[in-house]
Order: C-alpha cells, then structure tokens, then sequence
C-alpha cells in the first residue's frame, strides 16, 4: 500500500520539479519581510521581463537565521543562492567568511546615486537599498501618548509588566540592532542591568520581526521594538494610525540593508543586474511603501505619508562596525547568560 | 519454536536470520550508530585530539548549566501535575460506569499523540493574551487588558506538557486499575479496614509500577520537549534541546551543540533505564477472574465526592476541549465569517513566502517522507521484534537494547547526527527529503518493535508446526499460516510509524532547508507570522490525520492480539 503511494508521490514530485525548471534561475535568499511584504513580487516581475531567467526568492526566518543557514550550505554541500540580503551588522561576519564578490559604480550604475555615508563595507561587496532607524512602536488603543515611556530607562516601569515584545538578538537583525542601542545608550558596563531591569516588561522575546509585529497586530502585546516608518506604513495601508513609532529621549538606532553577491555564482553579471534594478528609482520608490524603509537612492522621491509621519530620532546611534565585528560575539553571549539564564 | 524443528531446518533458519540480521546491523550502523558516534565523538575532541574541554565547557558554564537545570526542573513540574490531572481522571474510568466511557478511554491516547506543535496552537489560540479565555474575561468583567498570563512562561510550558501526558497517566493508571483483584481488597474490607487504608496499603502498592513507568514516560518526554517550548517559551526559556538546536542551527557552533548532545543522551539513557527498569514491573500485578465493581456515575443523589468528580469533568473538559476546538474553530473563521478559504489556502499550488514553498508542497512532503520512513521502520522493527523474541543468543537483553537506542536518544539529537554523519561526502544527503526520512526511520522503528513484539509473542508456535506437519514449505507457512495472523498487527504498526513521522517537527527543522518544509514545520512558520487560519487549517489535518490513525490502531489492537504498546 506505502509502496503505490509512495511511487505515486514521488512521480508528482518528479513533475512539479520538471514542470518547474528549464530556464536559467537566480536564486535570491532574503528575509521573511522582503517577500511578504517587500518588493519582492514586482522586482520579480520586472526583472523577468527584462532578462529570460526564473528569479527566485527564499525567505528562510529573518536575517540573521537566513545568514546561519547559508554558511551552513555552503559548508556542506554548497548554496544555491546568488545573491544574498542582510543587515548591516552583518557586515563583520560576511567579511570573516568572504562570502561576497566585490562590486563597482561600472559593474552597477545605479550605486552611483547611492550617497557614500551610506557605503559601510570596506570591502565593497555589501550593496545598501534602504536605511532606517529601529525605535518603539506602540499600539494607541491600549497606551496613550502620555503613557509611553520618555527613555530606555522608564520601560522598567511596573505599570509596563508584561507589554514589551522584542527580538531575539541571537536571531532577529532587529533585536541585535536593539541590543546595540542598549550597548551604545548605557555602555558596555551598564547595558546588562537594563535588560536584567525591563525583564517583568518584556513579555516574550520572539525569534523575528515579523513574529513580533504579528503579536502587536493580532492584540497579543501593545508595545515592541520596531521602525520608525510603522505609523507611515499604517497612514499608507491600514487608513489608520493605531500603531505607531516613536522614538524614546529621541534616540533610535540606524538599521541599513543591503544585498551583494555570493562569490561562488555563476551568474555574476545577470546578479549585478539585478542589483542594479533594485537600487534604480522605479523599483527604489516602492520601497517606502513595501518594505517601510527609506530608499538608499537619494533621487527616489518620499511618499507623503512619510513627510508626515516617519519618526527620524533627533539622535540616531550607531557602533563602529569593527567594533561590532569584535565584540559581537562577547555581547550576545553575556546577553544570552543575563537574560536567559537569570 | 526453532527448538522443535529438525536440525537441517534450524541451521537454515540460522543462516537466513543471520544474513538479514548482519544486513540490519550494518543499515543501522550506517545510519545511525556511526553518526551518533561521530556526534559524541565531537562533543569529545579538540584541534582533532580526545578532549574534555567542550564538555568541559558545558558543565562549567552558567548558561548550560541553566538549561540543564530547567530541562529538569519543567519536567518534574509536567511530571507532578500531569499525575495529579490524570490520576482522578484513572479512577474515574476504573470505579465509574458512564455513557461513552469505552470511546473517552480510547481517545486518551489522542493528545499524546497529537504533534507538539498543534498543541502549541490550540495553547495560543485559546489561552493566549488574544486568545478566547481572555477575550471572555475582558468581555465579562470589561476589562481593558487580558487578565490571564500564562503563555510564554513556565506555566504555560508546563502546562501544555500536561495537556498531552496527563491523558497517558490516565490510561496506563486505569489500564493497571483494572487489572487488581478484587478479592484482595474485599478480604481487606472483610477484615474491617476502611476506605482511605485500602487504597494506602492495597490499591497504591499494587499500582506503584504503572504509576512510576507513566511518570519516568511523562518525565521523559518533557525533559526532551521541542515544539512546545520553543514556541510557548520563547527565548528565554530555553530546555536542552532548544539549546541545541540554536547552538547547531543559529551559532553553528557544532563542538558545543555536540557537548551538550552528549550530556544530553546520558541524562537520557538513565532516565530510561530507570522507565524501563519500572515498565518491568508489570509483571508482578495481579490479574483477577473478576473485574473490579463500578458505579454508574451519574445519579440523582449528591454527595461531596459527586461535587467533586463534577467540577474535575468541567475543567478537564474545557481545558483539553478548548485548544483543540479552538484550531477547530478558526480554521474555518476568516474575518469573522464561516469559510473554508484557509483549507483552499493549504491546497494551493501558489508559493507562500512564509512556508518557502506553496502549501500543498509541504503536505506532499510530509507523505513522501512519511511512506519512505515507514517502508524503511517496518521490515526493520519487525526484524528486531523477531529477534528479540525468538533469539537465544547469549546478551540478547544487552543487544535489545542497543537495537532500541533511538528511543533514548533525543529527536534533535538524531536529527543532527543525520545531518553531520551522512549529510556530507560520500552519501551527500544534506538538504534532501531522504535524509529527513532516515531521520524519521530511526525516530519510529522503536515504536514498530513495541506493536509488533507482542504479536509475536501471542503466536502460537504450533499452528507452524501443524503447517509443516501438512507439508508447508517455510516460506509457504510464513506466507500463509504467520503474515496472515501478524498483518494485522504490521498494519497497526506501519500506520503508527506513518503517523509519527507525519507529525514530527524536531528533527526535521533540525535537517530541513528552505524548501524542504513538512506540515509540522509549515504550522510552526505559519504561526510564527500569526497567520492563525493556515496554520489552523494545517493542524486541522494532521489532527484528523494522527486521531485516525491512532483510533485504527486502537481498533486493530483489539481485532489482533493484544497490542498495547501505550
């Protein structure tokens, strides 16, 4: 009986695979937001018109899982991803494992409308998009303005217990960027006593983002660490503002993403190409309103729910990336042992 | 039997048994044995040399040591209420007669075998801060913020353990329950010894082992539980397996994820030698000629012990009911309105970015790798349920146990040992379906042996002989006088083994990449992205999926011999 089925299932496997290839494939690992909400679907589009491939994005976890899970490949047996998306604090690790394939303003016109403050790689492989800053958002239904927190240092206010939902830094870009803020607020002595005293506020710490933004939106919490682009986001598709960024004493932290390509490719041309239409203005312009960012292309114009409503913190931070790059592995080891393992 | 037959005959049994033994030793080896060696191995070595220093590290670090420590301590918590919830619901079904009690006894076994992370489903969905029970309490009393918090907590932890192994407690208690003689506690009571002294020095002596063994079992699986603290706790409660799986699948760090392996499967081993050390106990019960007296439970008279029995059914009721109607429920509610648009979404063919891959692909998988696993469990648990019944080989017991390892390893654990012992060079299974299917062989072999041993052992030997007498080849007699009478049995076992695999998560994400998702893993993302009607729709199927399976076994046991292998 198991061996008809099974006959059975891997013929229908067989066909959709078949049915499936054919063509030249580039194959994009990103994170889950990009695909699910991102530009994901128009760039694919686009880029498929344009050039006779079948472009394919994989989105495995957030960031930082999806880096773990290349290494991981292309210690066993090889990855199949071209090109590969991460946050900027990545950069440090993408450089230890020599994973991306230097570009230029030749190989990629567009970069050249990419301002330099913004080019963070010393070894030029990591291609920023967007930028952003993480700060708070808050859902106004449950907390009034009046209520947030003024500071960092007011979430381990009691009348707090249990709102508070942020990501895991071990495996969410969002939450090493916050453990960053942290680190870069209270210093490399201090920022241990902040996490041990928000902990009756923090009511769990999901592994993603996107976990986390599920719980604000389906009412499970009413604060999380997130953009400062979420009111925009709500003003541009929700026809509300109920969750809101804002930016306690100020501060936010500066999240850059990029892309850049994975030297072991066959494709290096079609993958600079493809490159060099995510940062052209068409597709650049629809970043605000899909992946909730603001462009890197400083020619793309901003929608104006983000003249409005986008939250930029008086006092951005953001650590030396070769600092990141050395003491990462400390911090997150001594978070790991403060927070966890209380 | 092989005692009776000539000695040509035995000395071809020999050889035939031999040869396919030889076969399944070294499969196993293979598979199983040599990665799990190469595992420890790890955990054991540095810069290439034998070295104490990961272990070292492991048992000097304050974070490990924690997370040993809270492996234990959860599941002697699970342990200790899932005893207190299971054992009233034991005597109820022992001392009480009711409508339905035949079908409440057999779906005890449901939530147990119930994939951990539809568990964590209902848990959220009915318990959680939007979940029904606080949506309720928030409406009755107006309250403006949930009242109840027991999600990503131990308490919510723990309690999920006891929602799927409190039903175990009750069934394997009653099942021994049923088994004591009256006559013994009516001489007692002859003799003029009250109630409460009866059940002290009589009925809790005799039922000592089945309570131990359904402790050392709930104990067991809650030290090694996956699915459900990584979802319920999130991350900062992590158990051992949890922290093996971000050591391997998160930091890459495969010296430490080794290290911790090997703690691990040592606490493990001990605490099943300790269950099956007391499962062994067994077989000092007392099977009477008479069965216990019962008592219609519901009549018209009250009583303090009715009071009682009553408000223990309603909160049973609700909370084994609650989470599972509530997957129930929502999948098949979207935006308020009844709709059967979340099971269209499992079917789809179009990619969801959640999953990696479309819907209806994870479901093809988990078939693909639920047959393979099965076609590979099946021929090789029958062979060491044959041999551990009719072998006469000096260390037999020693052997049996080695051959039954896998139930005393941890399900991330085999799942790493797939991946870093076969994963590479020369089979290079790393990222394909097979490698999790292997994993899920190994998982569910065991478990084929326990349905099918006792087949076995309720053979009579003589109904071959009768057919060699008449003439019967070997192969005819195996084909026409035992397959017939054991097929029932291999049925039951083949559906059990399909039925685990089909719901297994932890090995699984311990092997899959993007693409290679199962329905266990595609619920998991799905309800990560709170995408609650799709994962709801998913868990919806593999309830129905392992609740038929599960109930077919049941029935099968019945028909056949004896199978109680839960």
């Amino acid at each position: 009986m198991f061996n008809k089925l099974t006959v059975l299932f891997v013929v229908v496997l067989l066909a959709t695979v078949v049915i499936g290839t054919g063509k030249e494939r580039l194959v994009v690992y990103t994170y889950d937001s990009f695909v699910s909400w991102g530009p994901a679907a128009a760039l694919e589009e686009v880029f498929e018109s344009q050039h006779d491939c079948d472009l394919q994005f994989i989105a495995a976890g957030g960031a930082k899982t999806t880096l773990s899970r290349l290494l991981a490949e292309r210690d066993a047996s090889g990855t199949k991803a071209d090109l590969f998306m991460a946050e900027v604090n990545e950069v440090p690790r993408i450089m230890n494992y020599d994973l991306f394939l230097p570009v230029t303003k030749e190989d990629i016109p567009n970069l050249a409308l990419v301002p330099e403050e913004l080019l963070l790689d010393p070894g030029g492989g990591f291609v920023p998009y967007e930028y952003g800053y993480i700060t708070l958002t808050y859902d106004s239904q449950v907390l009034t303005e009046d209520e947030l927190p003024r500071s960092l240092d007011q979430l381990s206010d009691p009348r707090y217990a249990r709102m508070l939902v942020c990501e895991d830094p071990r495996t969410s870009s969002t939450g090493f960027s916050f453990l960053l803020w942290t680190i870069a607020r209270f210093g490399e002595e201090g920022y241990l006593d902040f996490w041990q005293a928000i902990d009756p506020t923090i009511l769990t710490i999901t592994s993603g983002w996107s976990e986390a933004w599920a719980m604000l939106s389906h009412g499970e919490a009413p604060l999380i660490v997130s953009f400062s682009s979420d009111t925009a986001y709500g003003a541009m598709y929700e026809d509300s503002i109920r969750y809101r960024a804002f930016a306690p004493g100020g501060q936010g932290y500066r999240t850059v993403y990029g892309i850049g390509i994975v030297k072991e490719t066959t494709k290096p041309e079609l993958a600079k190409a493809f490159i060099d239409l995510l940062l052209s203005i068409e597709i650049q312009e629809q970043l605000p309103g899909t992946e909730i960012m603001i462009p890197a292309n400083s020619h793309a114009q901003l929608p104006p729910e983000y003249d409005e409503y986008l939250v930029i913190p008086e006092d951005p931070l953001m650590l030396p990336l070769d600092l990141v790059g050395e003491r990462m592995e400390r911090w997150l080891h001594d978070w790991e042992r403060a927070i966890v393992a209380k | 039997m092989a005692a009776r037959l000539g000695a040509g005959d035995r000395g071809q049994v020999k050889r035939g048994g031999f040869i396919l033994f030889v076969g399944l030793l070294a499969f196993l080896g293979l598979v199983f044995y040599h990665p799990l060696f190469r595992v420890l191995q790890r955990g054991l070595t540095e810069g290439g040399k034998w070295s104490f220093s990961p272990l070292g590290t492991i048992l000097t670090d304050g974070y490990y040591l924690h997370i040993i420590v809270f492996s234990l301590k959860q599941a002697i918590m699970s342990t200790l209420l899932s005893l207190g919830i299971g054992l009233p619901g034991a005597y109820l079904l022992t001392r009480y007669s009711f409508p339905g009690k035949t079908a409440i006894r057999s779906l005890t076994v449901i939530p147990f075998v119930l994939p951990a992370i539809v568990v964590a489903l209902g848990f959220i969905l009915f318990f959680g801060n939007s979940g029904w029970v606080n949506q309720w309490l928030m409406s009755l009393f107006h309250l403006s913020n949930p009242p109840l918090h027991i999600l990503y907590s131990l308490t919510g932890i723990v309690l999920a353990h006891v929602f799927y192994n409190a039903p175990i407690v009750t069934r394997v208690v009653n099942a021994a329950w049923e088994g004591i003689d009256p006559e013994i506690d009516e001489a007692a009571s002859s003799l003029g010894a009250g109630g409460i002294r009866r059940f002290v020095g009589i009925t809790l002596p005799l039922l000592s082992p089945a309570l131990l063994s359904s402790a050392a079992l709930v104990f067991i699986f809650s030290f090694l539980s996956f699915p459900i603290v990584l979802t319920l706790g999130g991350a900062r409660y992590a158990t051992i397996e949890v922290g093996i799986y971000t050591l391997v699948r998160t930091l890459l760090d495969y010296r430490l994820g080794s290290a911790l392996i090997l703690v691990e499967t040592a606490l493990s081993l001990s605490f099943t030698y300790l269950y099956l050390k007391a499962e062994g106990g067994f077989a000092v019960l007392t099977q009477g000629s008479r069965r216990l007296v019962v008592y219609p439970l519901f009549v018209r008279k009250a009583s303090i012990g009715r009071v009682f029995i009553v408000v223990y059914i309603v909160i049973i009721s609700v909370f084994f009911l609650g989470p599972i109607s509530s997957v129930l429920v929502d999948s098949l509610r979207v935006a308020g309105r009844w709709s059967c648009e979340s099971y269209r979404q499992i079917f789809a063919l179009s990619y969801n970015p959640f999953l990696g891959v479309s819907p209806l692909r994870t479901v093809l998988n988990s078939l693909f790798i639920g047959g393979i696993a099965t076609a590979i469990s099946l021929p090789v648990g029958t062979l060491i349920a044959m041999f551990a019944v009719r072998s006469r080989l000096p260390g037999r017991r020693l052997i049996e146990a080695i051959l039954m390892a896998p139930l005393a390893v941890s399900s991330v654990a085999i799942g790493f040992a797939v991946l870093y012992g076969l994963g590479g060079a020369p089979l290079h299974l790393s990222g394909t379906l097979i490698a999790i299917a292997l994993a899920h062989a190994i998982l569910t072999y065991p478990f084929v042996v326990r349905v099918i041993r006792p087949v076995l052992e309720g053979l009579d030997p003589s109904l071959v002989e009768a057919a060699r007498s008449l003439g019967a080849s070997r192969n005819r007699a195996f084909f026409e006088v035992i397959l017939p009478l054991i097929g029932p049995g291999m049925l039951a076992a083949a559906v059990f083994a399909f039925a685990l695999s089909i719901g297994e998560m932890t090995a699984t994400i311990m092997l899959m990449r993007p693409g290679l998702g199962t329905m266990p893993v595609a619920v998991y993302s799905l309800l990560s992205a709170r995408q609650f009607g799709a994962a709801s729709a998913m868990g919806m199927i593999l309830i129905v999926v392992t609740a038929v399976a599960f109930l077919a076994i049941d029935r099968l046991g019945k028909r056949g011999t004896k199978c109680q292998s839960l």
